[in-house]
């Protein structure tokens, strides 16, 4: 490589912190994009709640979003670009159900989260989530948050991203996603120990009390 | 390192951020150091974090992860897509 070549590619790799990228836009998509397609089908069918639909949602995600490969900034989070692809594509496809008012004191309701843990410790209820036949339960009641909190929950609990990713993903502010995660978590909950206690769950301790108290 | 000494209020306040990785270092140690030691908020943090593990266990994977990358592939080579 003649010298000038090679000190613009080292001057390149200062400003960039990595060797000039000599793939194609199409390599890059295959390298960058497409490992994300799992996650991505996975996310559709959080949204569609039907998998048939999350397949159409999938391939028009990877579609527009290798339309507009131009626009993807190399370095950032390429996964949360592909979700916010996908969310916008749904968004624009679907009767939405109509968003509930969101609350905006995310301490207020991580201190929520103690009065759900104080009844299901009353209820002997307090390992009712390390059971393994919850999952079905989990996953129902999670279709069934209003979409203001299952967007987040899908994407923080599920998804397993960052609050900031989920920000970006949901373009609200990172205020907001921590508010609206807590919310629907102790709705989650309440949801669970409810199913828990109608499905008559034992105690930790052995003794069935939901049952004895219902006699009561 | 000096470790912060915060109050069960303060973790209460702090739990989920801590759960999920969102503190900075000093204050997640302050945090850890606090549920090391207190009864009251021990079973909380054992409690939401058994939650946190059974949720992000409930995940659906795709039935046919197979077929939806054949079609996805298909759509994008017929869009052009050479790689």
């Amino acid at each position: 490589m003649p010298w000038h070549q090679k000190r613009l590619a080292q001057l390149v790799q200062r400003m960039v912190g990595f060797p000039a990228d000599r793939r194609t836009p199409d390599e890059r998509f295959r390298d960058d994009a497409l490992p994300h397609l799992h996650a991505v089908a996975r996310y559709a069918l959080s949204l569609t709640r039907d998998e048939s639909d999350a397949d159409d949602l999938t391939q028009e995600t990877f579609l527009r979003a290798f339309r507009a490969w131009s626009q993807f900034v190399p370095g950032t989070e390429c996964r949360a670009w592909l979700f916010t692809i996908c969310r916008n594509t749904y968004l624009r496809s679907s009767k939405r159900e109509q968003r509930v008012a969101a609350c905006d004191d995310a301490e207020l309701e991580a201190l929520g989260a103690a009065a759900v843990h104080a009844a299901a410790q009353q209820e002997g209820l307090d390992d009712v989530f390390a059971r393994a036949d919850m999952f079905i339960a989990i996953r129902k009641a999670i279709d069934e948050l209003p979409e203001t909190f299952r967007d987040v929950i899908v994407l923080a609990d599920l998804e397993d991203e960052s609050y900031q990713e989920v920000a970006r993903v949901l373009e609200i502010p990172i205020g907001t996603v921590r508010s609206r995660l807590f919310r629907g978590r102790r709705l989650l909950q309440e949801k669970l120990i409810e199913h828990a206690r109608d499905a008559g769950f034992v105690g930790h301790d052995g003794t069935d009390r939901t049952r004895r108290d219902r006699q009561q | 390192m000096k470790v912060e000494m915060l109050d069960c209020d303060a973790v209460m306040r702090q739990l989920w951020d801590y759960l999920d990785g969102e503190l900075t270092p000093p204050r997640e140690a302050a945090v850890r150091a606090h549920l090391a030691v207190c009864k009251r908020c021990y079973p909380q943090f054992h409690f939401e974090e058994a939650f946190i593990k059974a949720v992000s266990a409930s995940r659906r994977e795709h039935s046919r992860p197979d077929a939806i990358k054949s079609r996805v592939l298909a759509a994008l080579r017929a869009e052009g897509f050479a790689a």
